[in-house]
């Protein structure tokens, strides 16, 4: 699919970023992925003090009017912050125990049910652990119809020894889910797609000049209560943002009708409402506006349900402006995600004719 | 493949637990343990019910005794049960899952060609109160492959094999987990037995057999149907053994890295294991003794009624994580079984038997 006019989607610097670890608070390799691709494109690039990447890239000349300096409104038009969140949900080793086993807690909303039997890459030399179950035959009758609490599991990475794990693993570590990118037909699978869907998408952008000045915000910790936007909206302080991410289809046999939207492969997801913004209705108007002219097709996000960076950036300082568009993946927060590359090329194309439409329209 | 004599265990052990074969669909299996096996075995062949056959030829007088090895090449997988309306699959299970081990997990769908499919689970975002807290039956579970509805009904049927896809994963202390160590580590332990028998001939002839249809539930068939074909003098079961876990009962497990655990109970010739007990003894060998008050849960369970009854023993290797699918074993284990078993059937007698004439 061509990008219609606009830049293409970077399928490569997804599949790069799924396969990185970068558990919140730990996503420096994620950040280096990023970092290296936006580069050469940007008119500046820094690090904030929370560690989210910043990077700067103003209009081509030719479409920057007279004094398009740095955060002028001035012919240049409205001053675009785009974010998308770079950390993932994963573990954290919290424990070393005698026998060698790793006590870990949750980083994010990981539903516990899905830890057993599941092989993690752990630290940053990503060693190999599994998180066991009791075999069917040893578990009594009574424990069969019990949830294992999280508290209960551990990591095996072979280890006999607590010498022996912590000469490979330390307390503090992350781990993440073992999983390798894989594609079929339109299909991407992959972890991390919360949202490095996004991130990519964002890459994609920036390998051109926009039309309007945008600061492209690769933040952290988003999973754990939208952090690192708050103080990179803060930093950035931009007239307009709209958060990239990756959010989860309602899809799955069974389901009533009115829960199964948004729907993989339909198009970019737009936000009208969830548990932490209320989407500024001019510009998601612009949105809409500009994905009809263009062709691109969209679809409702389910209102009420999750939160992203956008609710922090709306009420920095005197208020943004927000928006939330994303790419529609399946079993986000779950060891192998789907997405159809065809929905994030649309939401480079949507976002990117959105920037142009946002030049006319808001002076 | 290019795998052979000289190939490590641990080699052996990522090549074979990789393949596919639910109970009743070992074809795949079969084909290329028929090919390990030629790398080791005198001759090699398949009975009609599927179960593959590697012979060492003993160098007593004929006629030979006989003795049997079993190790079972089928795995647990799932049966495709239904496609629904947007291409999703139920299954049915053959073996017994844990369905609490399986939310989130990757398949193959044993297609043509095959399909990568995962079970799916709802994200924390859309689950309801108290949704986490209750357990995902089987029944309520589903994958989903990610592809057009009628591509996935044009490729997949009722019955069709899915199995979990998971590449082994190597571990600390050379341990290694992968689906499938139940009981395809028993098959590298015949392997390897057959092996180190090539250059230390018994006088008994030696049938290694990869049998069919172990997880099935119902029968071991191709234990007892081999054991009926063969009429065997002695039967010895390799299979996995629990290995030391938190949560499980002392004396349900042995620990990884300590040997061959060797069974004791109705099921097992006390001639049999003290014959393995010594050969251990003789190798400065550590070992286990499991027991196994009820039964061993073995092929040897059918070999030992096969027939007019045969003397069986079963030596386990230790697996933590049985029927996940990261059943993990210390390849150790697997090196140190095919030695206990290679020096004890050499050290066999032509005239042993364990039919004992009274009077």
């Amino acid at each position: 699919m061509t990008g219609n006019g606009a830049p293409r989607f970077q399928e490569g610097v997804l599949e790069a970023l799924s396969n990185a670890p970068g558990v919140s608070g730990g996503e420096e390799a994620v950040r280096a992925i990023l970092a290296d691709c936006a580069r050469e494109g940007v008119d500046s690039m820094e690090v904030d003090p929370m560690g989210s990447l910043v990077a700067r890239i103003e209009p081509a000349k030719s479409s920057r009017g007279a004094g398009g300096s740095r955060g002028s409104r001035r012919g240049g038009g409205p001053h675009v912050m785009l974010c998308a969140h770079m950390d993932e949900v994963g573990l954290m080793v919290t424990a070393v125990e005698k026998e060698g086993r790793l006590k870990f807690r949750r980083v994010g909303g990981i539903d516990p049910r899905i830890l057993p039997g599941q092989p993690f890459r752990i630290g940053p030399r990503a060693v190999r652990g599994v998180i066991g179950a009791l075999p069917p035959h040893l578990v009594p009758r009574t424990e069969r119809d019990k949830v294992t609490p999280a508290d209960d599991l551990y990591l095996d990475i072979g280890a006999s020894t607590r010498e022996e794990a912590e000469e490979r693993v330390s307390v503090g570590d992350y781990a993440v889910f073992d999983t390798t990118y894989e594609a079929w037909g339109t299909t991407r699978k992959g972890k991390a797609f919360d949202d490095r869907a996004g991130c990519a998408v964002l890459a994609s952008l920036i390998q051109r000049r926009p039309p309007v000045p945008v600061t492209a915000v690769w933040s952290v910790q988003e999973e754990v209560g939208l952090r690192g936007a708050a103080a990179a909206a803060r930093r950035v302080g931009p007239d307009l943002a709209i958060v990239l991410e990756g959010t989860a289809s309602g899809e799955s046999p069974g389901s009533p009708l009115e829960e199964q939207y948004p729907y993989m492969g339909r198009g970019p997801a737009l936000t009208v409402q969830d548990r932490s913004l209320m989407a500024h209705a001019r510009l998601l108007d612009s949105i809409q506006e500009t994905a009809k002219r263009h062709r691109v097709p969209t679809q409702w996000k389910r209102p009420g349900v999750g939160g992203t960076d956008a609710g922090r950036i709306a009420i920095s300082g005197a208020g943004v402006p927000s928006a939330v568009v994303s790419v529609v993946c399946r079993y986000i927060h779950a060891p192998a995600a789907y997405l159809d590359i065809r929905d994030a090329q649309r939401t480079v194309t949507l976002i990117w004719h959105t920037l142009e439409s946002l030049k006319k329209e808001w002076p | 493949m290019a795998l052979n004599g000289d190939s490590t265990s641990a080699e052996w052990l990522s090549f074979i637990t990789s393949l596919p074969g639910v109970p009743g669909q070992e074809e795949e299996a079969a084909r290329e343990l028929k090919k390990a096996f030629r790398t080791v075995a005198d001759r090699v062949e398949r009975d009609r019910m599927g179960s593959v056959y590697a012979w060492i030829d003993g160098i007593g007088p004929a006629p030979r005794p006989r003795a049997l090895l079993a190790a079972h090449m089928d795995k647990i997988g799932f049966l495709v049960r239904a496609i629904e309306p947007g291409g999703f699959i139920r299954v049915t299970e053959v073996g017994g899952f844990d369905s609490r081990t399986l939310p989130g997990k990757e398949v193959v769908v044993h297609s043509t060609p095959p399909m990568i499919a995962v079970f799916g689970t709802r994200p924390p975002h859309l689950q309801k109160p108290g949704d986490a807290d209750r357990p995902i039956l089987l029944e309520d579970l589903y994958l989903d492959c990610a592809r057009p509805e009628r591509e996935v009904r044009r490729k997949a049927q009722i019955g069709t094999m899915v199995t979990l896809r998971q590449r082994p994963i190597a571990l600390l202390g050379d341990r290694m987990a992968a689906p499938g160590m139940d009981d395809r580590a028993g098959v590298v332990v015949m392997l390897r037995t057959l092996e180190l028998l090539r250059a230390r001939r018994p006088a008994w002839d030696v049938v290694a057999v990869a049998t069919v249809e172990e997880e099935f539930g119902v029968v071991c068939l191709g234990a007892r149907t081999a054991a009926e074909n063969l009429s065997p003098q002695l039967g010895i079961a390799i299979d996995v053994s629990h290995g030391d876990m938190p949560g499980a009962r002392e004396g349900d497990t042995v620990p990884l890295g300590s040997g061959p655990a060797l069974a004791i109970g109705g099921n097992i010739h006390p001639r049999i294991l003290d014959g393995l007990k010594r050969s251990a003894k003789a190798l400065a060998m550590p070992y286990r003794i499991e027991p196994c008050p009820t039964g061993s849960g073995t092929d040897a369970m059918d070999i030992q009624i096969a027939s007019e009854g045969v003397p069986t023993a079963v030596i386990g290797i230790p697996c933590r994580y049985m029927h996940t699918g990261v059943e993990t074993v210390e390849p150790r284990d697997v090196d140190r079984c095919a030695h206990l078993l290679a020096h004890f059937l050499s050290e066999l007698s032509p005239e042993w038997r364990a039919l004992e004439v009274l009077k």
